[in-house]
């Protein structure tokens, strides 16, 4: 479908004691899964354990669609995804 | 409206849990999700003890997980090596046969823990016929994530323990971070930052977001911004 293939535009944001990108802003296929965005901060920070979560205290699912989770808790066209260096468990 | 204050530590009282918990199955069964509805299961209070009806716990039972595709291609595969040329002796009309492609069924229990002061999940899960799942069988069921997360911190993430009501072993995740994230949950939340504090009934749906994923189970999005768009009738 054309408007899920459209681009969303994911900006990453530090909470906690997580280090801060130089680049917090990024375009991100609608149709690519959040595992992605995880993926690609795990690789930016260098670290295996990461807490993510979308505004609205939600932490998606890494198989939800990225324009789901746009159209669901986007906000002033972007996605706002925060992190932090917790782990969930143990 | 109940709220905590801002400088919150991600815990609640049992008495927040069982609202949260009212709230949180009232709106998720009136949604029809197509999952099995969560209910309150009163425990009978023991002789000796103060009646209260916060004695109690979240249940969620008979919930069948999806299976992912590339399963159901491996086992499709495995069709192959059944065929026989010897007469069987098995007779399907009277014997239970052992189908692998058997979908396990999952009961959640949530559970409020008095030490973390954080809801704790406990589940189990059996075939069709009632025989229970190890660990070894489960992992087969959940998402490749959870493999991974299972194979570094084995000891630490899903173990079995007591269930603290029914006094079986269930197996269980482990609640030591759950405060820290739950904090984490809200600390954006504009319900802190402009009033001062955090409303409970938010609590379950964010936390079931971070437990949920671990069996492969997406929240449907609708449902967690309803609860995120002040629809919530029953502000507490």
């Amino acid at each position: 479908m054309a408007a899920d293939s459209r681009k969303v535009i994911v900006h990453l944001r530090a909470t906690g004691d997580a280090p801060i990108l130089k680049q917090a802003k990024f375009k991100i296929a609608g149709t690519d899964k959040f595992i992605k965005v995880i993926d690609f901060l795990r690789r930016q920070l260098h670290r295996e354990t990461l807490f993510v979560y979308v505004n609205s205290a939600f932490s998606p699912n890494p198989d939800e669609l990225v324009i789901d989770l746009y159209n669901n808790f986007g906000f002033d066209g972007k996605l706002v995804v925060n992190y932090a260096c917790s782990m969930a468990w143990g | 409206m109940t709220s905590i204050s801002s400088s919150w530590d991600g815990t609640i009282t049992s008495t927040q849990f069982h609202n949260a918990a009212s709230t949180f199955s009232e709106i998720w069964n009136n949604f029809d999700l197509g999952f099995p509805h969560w209910s309150w299961i009163n425990f009978p209070n023991k002789p000796g003890f103060a009646a209260t009806k916060l004695q109690g716990y979240l249940s969620l039972e008979n919930m069948i997980l999806p299976i992912t595709t590339e399963e159901e291609c491996v086992l499709a595969g495995t069709e192959d090596l059944t065929c026989s040329n010897e007469d069987s002796f098995d007779d399907t009309a009277i014997l239970v046969q052992k189908d692998s492609k058997e979908r396990h069924h999952y009961d959640f229990h949530v559970i409020y823990s008095s030490s973390f002061r954080v809801p704790v999940l406990y589940f189990r899960a059996y075939c069709s016929d009632g025989e229970p799942l190890a660990i070894e069988d489960l992992e087969k069921d959940f998402p490749a994530y959870t493999a991974q997360e299972l194979a570094v911190s084995k000891w630490t993430f899903i173990t079995r323990e007591e269930h603290p009501y029914l006094n079986r072993p269930w197996y269980t995740l482990h609640p030591c971070g759950t405060s820290e994230w739950m904090k984490l949950l809200f600390s954006n939340e504009p319900s802190v930052v402009n009033q001062g504090g955090v409303a409970i009934e938010k609590y379950l749906t964010s936390w079931f977001s971070v437990v949920s994923p671990v069996f492969g189970f997406k929240i449907p999005l609708k449902f967690s911004t309803f609860m995120n768009s002040g629809n919530v009738a029953t502000v507490i």
